[in-house]
């Protein structure tokens, strides 16, 4: 999976600023074709309609936490290597190994800048692409 | 709790007598000895009621209010300070940002002068216009600062007041406030994973990562 900038990306975040400053810095760097959820719960199932190419979220959600929605991805065959990119204010070393440890493909802390995001996307996608050749 | 002080009612009618005789000095003594007797009773009611705490409280050594009167109410205070100068800083950037691109609109407004035929000219100043009104009403939207301040600023106040009258109830209980144990490993490692929100107290910044860069190079060492 090469990075398409037609990509359907999911922005999961409880705080609609965040989502609008993500939304804002995605279009900035040439993507257009964003959904939104407010938390784990709402996006887990629009993300079991296999519409998305790129989840970014949020952790600390009310109903399910960002972790737990990446576990739920982690642990569907259908659904396991959509890439997965953390943007939270989480930055105990523990969260970040568990994390780690679920399937995370980029770790974003908050407060964070564009060129952050940019490179991590960037990335993301380089090691995506690696993994699809070596296949 | 039964009261062993009874008002007398031949106090009250000699009392009543002073009164109609108009022997204020008189009156003046039976109202003060009446008046001990009903302090001295609130004292008594004011006792047992201690003691009632003490019990309850003996009762409740584990109890999630000692924990939360030394761990989250200081918590909670030292993160609402951090919510009103977070706010500031970002208010203060939003501005400074604002201010620059004001002056900005201006200069492009000076550049066009005279370099542009009359229509292209009005067209774009009515646009770098459009873009001013625009930029004074995000000027304007930071004034939330101020009256959100205000609110927390209360709300800090309060929080402090009901965190000293927490810890004074602990003491008159006949517990020991620097006994209160810390919260346990286990409801810690749940609540992390939960999510905590940011690492802004002292407490709370042990073991975390200060900086993207060490976040980067803790997933690098894990070959993410």
């Amino acid at each position: 999976m090469q990075m398409n900038r037609d990509m359907n990306i999911l922005v999961v975040d409880d705080f609609s600023t965040m989502r609008r400053i993500v939304k804002n810095l995605l279009k900035e760097l040439g993507f257009h074709k964003f959904d939104e959820a407010d938390d784990g719960a709402t996006a887990w199932p629009m993300v079991q309609t296999g519409k998305y190419d790129f989840i970014v979220s949020d952790w600390n959600m009310p109903d399910m936490t960002g972790l737990d929605l990446l576990k739920h991805v982690r642990a569907d065959a259908n659904l396991q290597n959509t890439p997965f990119l953390l943007i939270t204010a989480e930055a105990k070393r523990s969260q970040i190994l568990e994390a780690a440890q679920a399937g995370v493909d980029g770790y974003i802390v908050k407060p964070f800048t564009a060129a952050t995001l940019n490179a991590k996307i960037h990335k993301i996608f380089e090691r995506v692409a690696e993994r699809e050749n070596a296949k | 709790m039964t009261c062993s002080t009874q008002i007398d009612i031949e106090v009250v009618q000699a009392l009543l007598t002073a009164l109609q005789e108009d022997n204020q000095e008189q009156a003046v003594e039976l109202l003060d000895n009446l008046t001990q007797l009903r302090e001295s009773e609130l004292y008594q009611r004011l006792s047992g009621l201690t003691n009632n705490l003490h019990d309850t409280l003996d009762e409740l050594v584990d109890n999630q209010l000692l924990l939360q009167t030394k761990h989250d109410i200081p918590d909670v205070a030292e993160r609402l300070e951090y919510v009103l100068s977070s706010t500031e800083e970002g208010c203060a950037k939003t501005l400074a940002s604002t201010e620059k691109a004001m002056d900005l609109s201006e200069s492009i407004g000076e550049l066009i002068q005279g370099s542009l035929n009359d229509e292209k000219q009005k067209l774009i100043q009515d646009l770098l216009s459009e873009l001013n009104t625009e930029l004074t009403n995000i000027l304007l939207a930071q004034s939330f600062q101020d009256l959100t301040g205000q609110v927390l600023n209360r709300v800090a106040l309060t929080i402090s007041s009901l965190e000293q009258s927490l810890i004074q109830l602990i003491s008159e209980s006949r517990h020991d406030y620097d006994a209160i144990p810390d919260r346990t490993e286990s409801e810690q490692k749940s609540a992390e994973m939960k999510g905590i929100g940011p690492n802004v107290t002292q407490k709370s910044k042990q073991d975390s990562i200060d900086s993207q860069s060490d976040v980067d190079d803790l997933l690098g060492e894990l070959g993410i």
